[in-house]
């Protein structure tokens, strides 16, 4: 459990961070829940860590023309606990609070886990129901993509080498949607086997808006359109049992890939089932 | 760790089966392969580099085309060793015409050990099955382009 | 004039708090870890990452060379020292011998190759990776059954059938009561390989002294006495000139109630470097290389009549040991076979045990060592039974059980129950759980299709390990007890605690007979060369026997103490009482203190009394002693994904006189815990090639507080005869219980569905698989 050596620095900017990771093999560290695992055991061999941890501002989170701002370095536990995020974007709240541990919670970072890509990351399926957008900083500029756009395989995004994820932009909630994380966890590791997120309204008992995120599932987290699509055609029933068609599940010690597709139904028909409980 | 699955590739079996065994062709379509060179019989020295998240893991190893029997079937032998860990495929490829094209049948173990396996886990399958779709993804944009300009 | 009698409350009894406590939490312990020697180095060990394979050659050039390695061994530099030994021996038992380094093959992944030394960690890291080794694979087997076949590869080329040794005993006969029966009852039953899991992994510091011949080894090991002689003649060296220390050790499970190469290897490197070297274990060559648990397929017949009366059982036990033996692999399923007939009467056993060479890490002794195996079969297939003649599985057990009249009894495979009350604990269970209304919510909780499970295990364990015997190295243990000139009292146990508290229980004791201060007492152990030989701490002994030869220590101060107390009061009629030798006639009183000053300063000496107040105790126990209980478990099933809930759990552990409550308490707890690890969680899983796939903690699951239950404890106390603290050991208790208790509940719940059996770690997987109505 020992890391190949490497160089540390700790910027003080946003600026000089980004001038740092224009280097050759460098790599930004903002919780290290990901990495440092991965140095130690020499699956990762960065020779440059540049620490994000001293760049005032990142961690921020802000409300602005209809949206919050998540700051990358926003710890699961500072966006579970944020009263501004609990309010106005409970569907992250209850995701980050179902991140790991208390101890990982405590020092992983949103930006972190956006720019690592884990098929099984929780905020995943948050980020797809949420319509979220992913702020991207870089030296030659910053530029924003959808985070449907931006997440493109397993551990694999469109961030170029050099670019830091810097915030996560999500439009407020409407506070008649409800909105649920259900999430089946591997319990070693506290990853999900699956994990579903929904949001749905409804006006008059008809569901009038549905966003399903699922991740675990696959190669990587999706939104679950026919799932939706369902839902809005006002057949629930149908709707969660469809979830997951067309995906090829993993398969790991923990879960066979004909497990995984039968829970990605179950997990999804409890997400939905409570977020409707909590709409309007 | 099983595994099996197909791919198409738009181009006539007996082509699809003769760039599934040309080394510059698979040098170019297998995720991170930095080199192969001949070692005589089928058999090809390789250097492939593993980027995967954070990881970076290079091995090194050997490719080997086995049993041919054109155009329908051979058997590819891959196997590699380094630092993370070391890591054996072997499959049977067995090739049908199809509408337009040809279906690669692929079939075999994935035989994993050292640190990737203790760790890896719930990612060999993953890993393994976006490797061999970036390789089959890669060779029909080789065989169509090459059928392009032919 | 009044007499005022106070009650002096015996300290005994009460939950007092640990004194080993303080330093644990505060972190100013000393682990091995912790120790640092002037000029120390540190050792990487080069493990093979193949399950079988010839090793062509080792080249260690490259790792020589990096700036900062001081040496590389490798199996040559090792081959003419002893073998890494196994303790236990069995009529024609195979032993391969175990090199401190492989020679020419490896055996299983994690199998030591080579050691480097280098002037830190790091470098000794970044060298270990330079060390190439040249191997050639060859088939592995890594499941039992398979290795057992026709035409499985060979684990020990010598060895083609892959059969370490057979074992087979028999009591009464089960064939007869078989014909006699009139049911029998099939079913095979695993409990599989698990990972022990201590906090702390294995480390060692070794030092050597050229000038006087010297070498110190510190290891968490819960067996210093006897790792310093053992090592001592693996290494050649006299055994006076050895000491080892065992500091504070970060837990054992019996995963440290062992010799293993690393503690020889690290001797060896001192003494070859002439530096000091440590070396510590990862956690992932604590899973690889540190030996495992359990690893069972048993199959059973029981044979009964139909209103419930066992006649006998049959077992066959085939047990996975590994690719080597350690200190106890082979000895450890013939623990199962002991404790075959539980707490049951019935008289006919046959059992056969295959012990099996395989290409994994071998298993020896991990919390119960045999017993939850045992166990487990054993309510299981009573549960089984209980099923097929649609009987009660409380009712089914009462009928079978020892009577009380019958103690001590005599069982089938010639072990002698030492007392018991075997319904009590059960009553008591039931009573907890108001059973018959439980099964009533059971009735409405099926009528609305909810999987809900009561499972109840019974078991009788065999433990304070034990007669000299039936021991490889001998049973009895060991205390000296000094009372210092100002009567401070020091302690000096053969045992080695580590995470028991008998720092706490055992000055509860002394502070008892002696009237002294608990904190005036320190407890000693683990080093070799202050305290005398013992041991050591496994098999739930430390108390049943440590406690014991204390005991008898302090009584025989206590004897000195009066004859002094008697000549300092001019009196011969005294008693010693409250930490006073008192003149019966007078009321004159002399202290504890005062008597161990006079002692010591010697002025007058009381006739045929040598001057100072030490006494030295080694006891060696009649019998073992046999705690038993009842564990009632609630659950419920999620039908939708196989999840199970544990909604109640009852423990009922009857473990003879309690000392410390809030210690038994803690061991019942902790012993379920890794009760419900084997039952819910954990598996150490080797895939066919021989590589263990859950290699670390994010696949292999331990029971974290979040996963736990709320244990509510309840005791009986039956003393044992065994010893005069009437004490058992209650260790293992909890984790024998546990597992037959929650698997039962589980196939309680989905007994609707036809289920009849499930085989350990009920997964969710698993169990929904079997709702689903396919096999598990």
């Amino acid at each position: 459990m020992i890391s190949q050596p490497f160089e540390y620095s700790r910027p003080g900017t946003l600026a000089e961070a980004l001038e740092l990771l224009s280097g050759g093999s460098t790599k930004p560290l903002a919780g290290g829940m990901s990495l440092i695992p991965m140095m130690k055991l020499r699956l990762a061999a960065p020779e440059h860590l540049i620490d994000l941890s001293r760049i005032p501002g990142l961690d921020a989170i802000s409300e602005g023309g209809g949206s919050i701002r998540i700051g990358a370095l926003a710890t699961h536990y500072g966006i579970e606990s944020s009263a501004l995020i609990r309010a106005k974007c409970p569907l992250l709240a209850e995701t980050a609070g179902r991140i790991g541990d208390v101890q990982v919670r405590n020092s992983g970072t949103i930006g972190g886990s956006v720019a690592h890509a884990d098929p099984s990351s929780d905020y995943a399926a948050a980020l797809l129901a949420l319509d979220a957008t992913v702020h991207i900083a870089g030296r030659r500029g910053n530029r924003s993509l959808p985070y449907a756009e931006f997440l493109v395989d397993t551990f694999t995004t469109l961030l170029e080498p050099g670019e830091l994820v810097e915030a996560i932009e999500i439009p407020a909630e409407n506070p008649s949607t409800g909105s649920s994380y259900q999430k089946m966890v591997q319990p070693a590791s506290g990853f999900a086997i699956v994990g579903v997120a929904a949001r749905v309204a409804r006006i008059a008992g008809k569901i009038t808006f549905a966003r399903i995120g699922i991740t675990g599932l696959g190669s990587k987290a999706f939104r679950a359109v026919n799932v939706e699509a369902l839902l809005l055609a006002g057949n629930a029933a149908a709707a969660a049992a469809a979830a997951g068609d067309g995906i090829e599940a993993n398969s790991d010690l923990h879960a066979s890939s004909h497990y995984r597709s039968q829970m990605v139904k179950v997990y999804c028909a409890r997400a939905i089932s409570t977020a409707l409980s909590r709409a309007a | 760790m099983k595994i099996a699955g197909y791919y198409t590739l738009p181009v006539a079996r007996e082509r699809a089966y003769d760039a599934l065994q040309d080394p510059v062709l698979l040098a170019q379509c297998m995720p991170g392969c930095e080199s192969l060179e001949p070692l005589g019989e089928d058999t090809y020295r390789m250097r492939m580099k593993m980027i995967l998240a954070s990881m970076n893991g290079l091995f090194e190893g050997k490719v080997k085309i086995a049993e041919p029997s054109k155009p329908e079937e051979f058997r590819l032998v891959v196997e590699g060793n380094g630092k993370i860990g070391f890591m054996k495929g072997d499959g049977l490829l067995r090739l049908s015409e199809t509408d337009g094209g040809t279906d690669v049948h692929f079939e075999g173990d994935v035989t994993i050990g050292g640190t990737i396996a203790a760790v890896g886990n719930r990612l060999v399958d993953t890993t393994a099955k976006m490797m061999i779709r970036k390789f089959f993804e890669r060779m029909t944009e080789k065989v169509r382009s090459e059928a392009a300009t032919a | 004039m009044g007499t005022t009698l106070t009650e002096t409350k015996t300290l005994v009894g009460q939950s007092v708090r640990r004194k080993e406590d303080p330093r644990l939490i505060t972190g100013t312990a000393t682990y091995v870890d912790d120790i640092q020697q002037p000029g120390m180095n540190y050792a990487a060990v080069v493990r093979s990452p193949h399950a079988a394979a010839r090793i062509k050659g080792v080249d260690t050039k490259a790792a020589r060379e990096l700036p900062g390695v001081v040496a590389v061994f490798t199996g040559s530099d090792v081959a003419e020292l002893g073998p890494v030994p196994c303790g236990a021996s069995l009529p024609g038992l195979r032993v391969p011998y175990h090199h401190l380094l492989a020679q020419d093959r490896v055996y299983f992944v994690g199998h030591p190759v080579a050691v480097v030394v280098a002037h830190d960690r790091y470098i000794a890291r970044d060298a270990a990776e330079r060390v190439e080794v040249d191997y050639e694979t060859v088939a592995a087997v890594t499941d039992s059954e398979k290795a057992l076949a026709p035409g499985a590869p060979a684990v020990h080329p010598q060895w083609p059938d892959n059969l370490a040794f057979t074992f087979e005993q028999n009591g009464g006969d089960f064939a007869q009561a078989a014909r006699d029966a009139d049911v029998v009852v099939r079913q095979r039953i695993t409990s599989q390989r698990l990972i022990p899991m201590a906090l702390e992994p294995r480390g060692v510091v070794a030092e050597w002294r050229s000038g006087d011949k010297a070498l110190t080894i510190y290891s968490s090991s819960q067996i210093p006495h006897l790792m310093r002689t053992l090592v001592a003649q693996i290494l050649g060296i006299a055994e006076n000139r050895l000491r080892v220390v065992a500091p504070e050790v970060g837990g054992g499970f019996g995963s440290k109630l062992n010799v293993y190469a690393e503690e020889a290897l690290m001797g060896f490197v001192a003494m070859k470097t002439g530096k000091p070297v440590k070396w510590i274990e990862s956690r992932r060559e604590n899973f690889l290389a540190t030996t495992h648990g359990r690893g069972h397929v048993d199959y059973l017949e029981i044979a009964a009549k139909k209103d419930g009366t066992i006649l006998g059982l049959s077992l066959k036990l085939i047990q996975d040991l590994g690719a080597y033996h350690q200190l106890l692999t082979p000895a450890v399923p013939t623990l199962s076979v002991l404790m075959m007939p539980g707490l049951y009467r019935f008289r006919n056993i046959h059992a056969t045990i295959l012990g099996v060479f395989t290409n994994c890490v071998p298993t020896d002794a991990y919390r119960g060592a045999g017993r939850p195996e045992a166990t487990h079969a054993i309510e299981r297939i009573v549960d089984c039974l209980a099923a097929e003649l649609k009987m009660d599985p409380a009712e089914i057990r009462f009928k079978n059980f020892v009577h009380n009249d019958e103690f001590p009894y005599l069982t089938a495979t010639g072990l002698s129950y030492d007392s018991g009350n075997y319904a009590a604990p059960l009553e008591k269970a039931l009573d907890l759980v108001s059973y018959s209304e439980l099964r009533n919510q059971q009735a409405e909780a099926r009528a609305a299709g909810r999987l809900m499970g009561i499972g109840i295990a019974t078991y009788g364990e065999i433990c304070a390990i034990g007669p000299s015997p039936a021991t490889p190295a001998g049973g009895w243990e060991s205390a000296t007890v000094k009372i210092e000139p100002s009567g401070k009292v020091t302690v000096m146990s053969g045992v080695k605690v580590h995470g028991q508290g008998e720092e706490t229980t055992f000055s509860q004791i002394v502070a008892d007979e002696l009237g002294v201060d608990m904190d005036d007492i320190v407890v000693l152990h683990g080093d070799t060369t202050l305290v005398q030989y013992g041991i050591g701490t496994f098999g739930s002994r430390a108390t049943a026997i440590g406690g014991t030869a204390l005991y008898f220590a302090v009584q025989d101060l206590k004897a000195k103490i009066k004859k002094f107390g008697a000549m300092m009061l001019n009196s011969d009629d005294v008693s010693f009482v409250g930490g006073r030798c008192v003149c019966n006639r007078s009321g004159k009183s002399v202290s504890l203190a005062e008597v161990a000053g006079a002692s010591h300063r010697a002025l007058a000496l009381p006739p045929g009394t040598d001057p100072g107040l030490v006494a030295t105790k080694f006891w060696e126990p009649p019998n073992f002693t046999f705690p038993f209980g009842a564990h009632i478990v609630v659950t419920e099933v999620d039908r939708e994904t196989g999840g199970i809930k544990i909604n109640r759990y009852v423990a009922v552990d009857d473990c003879g006189r309690i000392i410390n409550p809030m210690i038994v308490a803690g061991q019942i707890h902790g012993g379920v815990a890794q009760g419900l690890g084997q039952a819910l969680f954990e598996q150490a899983v080797y895939d066919e090639s021989g590589q263990l796939v859950t290699g670390e903690l994010t696949d292999y699951a331990v029971p974290k507080a979040t996963m736990m239950p709320w244990i509510e404890t309840g005791h009986t106390v039956t003393p044992s005869p065994v010893n005069p603290l009437g004490v058992k050991g209650v260790g293992e208790a909890g984790t024998i219980g546990c597992s037959p208790a929650v698997v039962n509940s589980v196939v309680d719940a989905l007994s609707p569905l036809g289920v009849r059996h499930i085989d350990m770690p009920l997964t969710p997987e698993k169990i929904w698989t079997l709702i689903q109505g396919g096999a598990a």
